[in-house]
């Protein structure tokens, strides 16, 4: 056992122990700092998740895997003729990350067309790899900041992937590969 | 059977035309053998040789004990196995929070969790736990105050997630 890790353990131990009220007034708890993480927009998608059904008139569809924890999605698209997508749902199990990724994905690539939807994903996926997005543009603006509560997930480098596997299969049922993974 | 890799002592003779290998098994172990894994063997051999096995599963069964006691305690948490002599792994469940999120908030906590399904994915279907668990394990070097603080942890992750 490393120096590192028992005084990690002695940290932790504290506000475990301590938990409760701070001088502040405010309620401390030993989770206080995964907030950044599991904003209540996350824990409120996690939970219910918006479009989870099938879509039986879907125009491409697409599962997606991560087998190294689990995480399944399948992906229905219903694309106008146009190919403006004017339907996305999913359904499947995954941890709150993933859930609440393809749920707020499928709402936000609602109207939009393939090849704006794969932009959106492309920067999506650079927001969850590195908090930011410098090149995203204004015209990514208002749905990157709908996606902004994901960005914590680039602190956690086990958890992007479970991030950005809803986008991973948009891709897929886009070009038609019917499945993806995020490994 | 030709080796699939050349290195150190692997060979007998070695000539422009060809060469001739060293009788198995060194013809199989090219290069520089595991000489600190073998010391560290030794030392670890040492070690738990010096505390005793009788001791280390003494420790280890008050652990599962107590292990067994408090994650009892915790409100929504499922456990699983309940065999007599069971060793100090426990994998469980937690109503509120999927194992991947669980294993995040523990790591927060200085608590080291596999989550997952444990290369055993068809056990967990057959239990209804396609999400997966997630499993603690204690050995020697586990004290009873760290599993007080996971049964805590447990606790105030479930409070988290509701």
């Amino acid at each position: 056992m490393s120096a590192g890790s028992d005084r990690r353990r002695a940290e932790a131990a504290q506000p475990a122990s301590t938990g409760g009220v701070n001088p502040s007034g405010q309620t401390t708890g030993l989770f206080d700092d995964l907030r950044d993480l599991y904003q209540e927009v996350i824990l409120d998608h996690g939970r219910k998740p918006r479009n989870f059904r099938r879509l039986d008139d879907a125009t491409a569809t697409a599962r997606g895997d991560n087998p190294m924890c689990g995480d399944r999605i399948e992906l229905f698209v219903k694309q106008a003729p146009d190919g403006t997508i004017a339907e996305a749902a999913f359904q499947g199990r995954g941890c709150a990350i993933s859930t609440a990724s393809a749920s707020l994905m499928t709402e936000t690539v609602t109207g939009k067309t393939a090849e704006q939807a794969r932009a959106l994903g492309a920067a999506f996926r650079e927001l969850a790899m590195t908090g930011t997005c410098p090149d995203c543009g204004a015209a990514l603006a208002d749905d990157m900041e709908r996606l902004a509560p994901l960005s914590g997930v680039h602190e956690f480098p086990s958890r992007v992937k479970c991030a950005t596997l809803a986008w991973h299969t948009l891709n897929a049922a886009l070009d038609g590969a019917q499945e993806a993974s995020s490994e | 059977m030709p080796p699939f890799l050349g290195g150190g002592d692997m060979i007998s003779v070695v000539t422009f035309e060809k060469s001739e290998w060293a009788p198995v098994p060194a013809k199989f172990e090219a290069g520089t053998p595991a000489i600190i894994e073998a010391v560290g063997l030794h030392a670890a051999i040492d070690y738990v040789t010096a505390i005793g096995m009788g001791a280390i599963e003494a420790h280890e069964r008050a652990l599962v004990d107590h292990a067994t006691a408090r994650l009892a305690q915790v409100p929504g948490l499922t456990l699983l196995g309940a065999a007599q002599d069971r060793g100090g792994v426990f994998a469980f469940g937690l109503d509120a929070a999927h194992p991947h999120d669980l294993a995040t908030l523990l790591d927060r906590a200085g608590i080291a969790v596999r989550a997952g399904r444990h290369c055993a994915e068809p056990l967990h279907a057959r239990f209804g736990l396609e999400n997966g668990t997630t499993r603690a394990s204690f050995g020697l070097y586990t004290t009873k105050d760290e599993i007080d603080l996971l049964a805590q942890a447990l606790a105030e992750a479930r409070e988290f997630f509701k």
